[in-house]
């Protein structure tokens, strides 16, 4: 039984599909697939947009409160660390240009690429400071994050106060049902702990509220099931890792 | 703000506002921020409980608009929905993240809501010039209930069920049943 594409069945289930994942039911590994179909489908795309703009009135029934003074200054002196969408597509075609492009998709291609990728991270590196630079807003400490081939996958910042982020410096190929987590070490007797999940390679706030943070502390990223590892420990290979050093 | 009559002024505005982040114009972002931000704080509110959760969550989704505002395809939708989709995914991994590492006494999900994000109270306060409000009003006071609190307060399919004390598959076809009716409805 299966029905023609444009069957009432079918656009039942796909608008209850939309419909269930904008009010935010839909989770984990079946939330991811859920997104790739959407970047995919235009049918669901638009069911996805239909739902935001009808719920949207709701979200309009939410009492105003006026933020704390101290809010857009966070938000400004986070914002002054990154490039501005544009000057980073610029650096991007011209990386691509100088590192013929796609390696990074594919292991096997890195590993010889050592060269290559240590241009990329190097020119990646001066840009990356030359940001901090202008922002006057410094991490304390920074970690460099390393492929097996010391390619330069991301970066770890730690912030004075507490915050700590993780920006990918190249995009990491993710297989279906798969995500990339991100742990830390400090103490070996204590072993690895899990500090964020992602489905793909984009800069995320790590939550190391409650955990120790110094120098020469392991991050690292792992490859583990869309839910993260099921045993609470990294199951999966390691996609990168480097230990955090104090900004001079 | 996300709804009536200046609506499509305003989408345009904060489009432009949007086109302009994209090529790196930080005072289109303060523009955005001074319209939408004590709405944004409300909504991340009603999801988070706390206050100070609300603003990081309304934080983290001004740097992430800014970082994806060249993202934003106004052919796709407007840019008054794309800003609270970003929103609502943000406090939605917040809140179900510290649901998962929160260890203190009064986990977030033990946090009372306030009365004004009931179901009902909601309702009321729903513009009655819009398609939903009629199209949910057709719905039981119940069925349209469990919907509001998964839309409102962020309550997942075993956080309702635990809260109406159903089984979680009767919560999942109603919602399943009730969103196929309100998408009949809406059109």
């Amino acid at each position: 039984m299966t029905p023609s594409p444009d069957s009432p069945d079918d656009r039942q289930e796909r608008d209850a599909q939309a419909g269930e994942y904008v009010l935010g039911l839909v989770e984990g590994a079946e939330r991811i697939a859920l997104e790739r179909r959407i970047e995919q489908e235009p049918a669901l795309a638009r069911s996805v947009e239909s739902w935001r703009s009808h719920l949207a009135a709701i979200d309009a029934t939410a009492r105003p409160i006026p933020p704390s003074p101290g809010l857009w200054q966070r938000i400004e002196s986070e914002i002054a660390a990154i490039l501005p969408a544009a000057e980073r597509g610029r650096a991007k075609a011209m990386k691509a240009g100088r590192t013929l492009g796609d390696w990074w998709d594919n292991l096997a291609i890195w590993r010889g690429a050592a060269m290559a990728g240590a241009l990329a991270a190097l020119l990646l590196g001066i840009g990356l400071i030359g940001a901090l630079d202008r922002a006057g807003r410094q991490p304390v400490m920074v970690a460099v994050l390393l492929t097996e081939a010391s390619v330069a996958a991301a970066v770890v910042h730690t912030f004075a106060d507490g915050r700590v982020e993780m920006l990918p410096l190249q995009a990491i190929d993710v297989p279906p049902g798969k995500a990339l987590e991100i742990w830390t070490l400090w103490d070996r007797s204590v072993g690895p702990r899990s500090v964020g999940l992602i489905d793909r390679a984009r800069t995320t706030p790590l939550r190391l509220d409650q955990l120790p943070l110094g120098q020469n502390q392991l991050f690292e990223i792992t490859l583990e099931p869309a839910t993260g590892s099921p045993t609470g420990r990294p199951t999966g290979p390691i996609i990168a890792k480097g230990t955090t050093s104090q900004r001079l | 703000m996300a709804s009536e009559a200046g609506a499509a002024g305003e989408r345009t505005e904060i489009e432009q506002a949007l086109l302009a982040c994209a090529a790196g114009d930080k005072l289109a972002l303060r523009r955005i921020y001074d319209a939408q931000s004590p709405r944004m704080v409300g909504v991340a509110q009603r999801l988070l409980k706390r206050r100070a959760l609300a603003e990081e969550a309304v934080q983290d989704a001004f740097v992430l608009i800014w970082r994806h505002a060249a993202r934003f395809d106004p052919e796709r939708g407007s840019g008054l929905t794309w800003i609270y989709a970003i929103l609502r995914n943000r406090s939605l991994s917040i809140l179900r993240d510290e649901k998962r590492t929160d260890t203190r006494e009064d986990p977030v999900a033990e946090e009372l809501a306030s009365e004004e994000d009931d179901p009902e109270t909601v309702m009321s306060k729903l513009s009655d010039a819009k398609a939903l409000r009629a199209c949910l009003e057709t719905l039981t006071p119940q069925r349209r209930g469990i919907v509001l609190l998964a839309f409102v307060q962020g309550l997942t399919h075993g956080e309702i069920a635990g809260r109406l004390g159903m089984p979680i598959g009767t919560v999942k076809s109603w919602i399943r049943r009730s969103l196929i009716s309100l998408k009949e409805c809406l059109g």
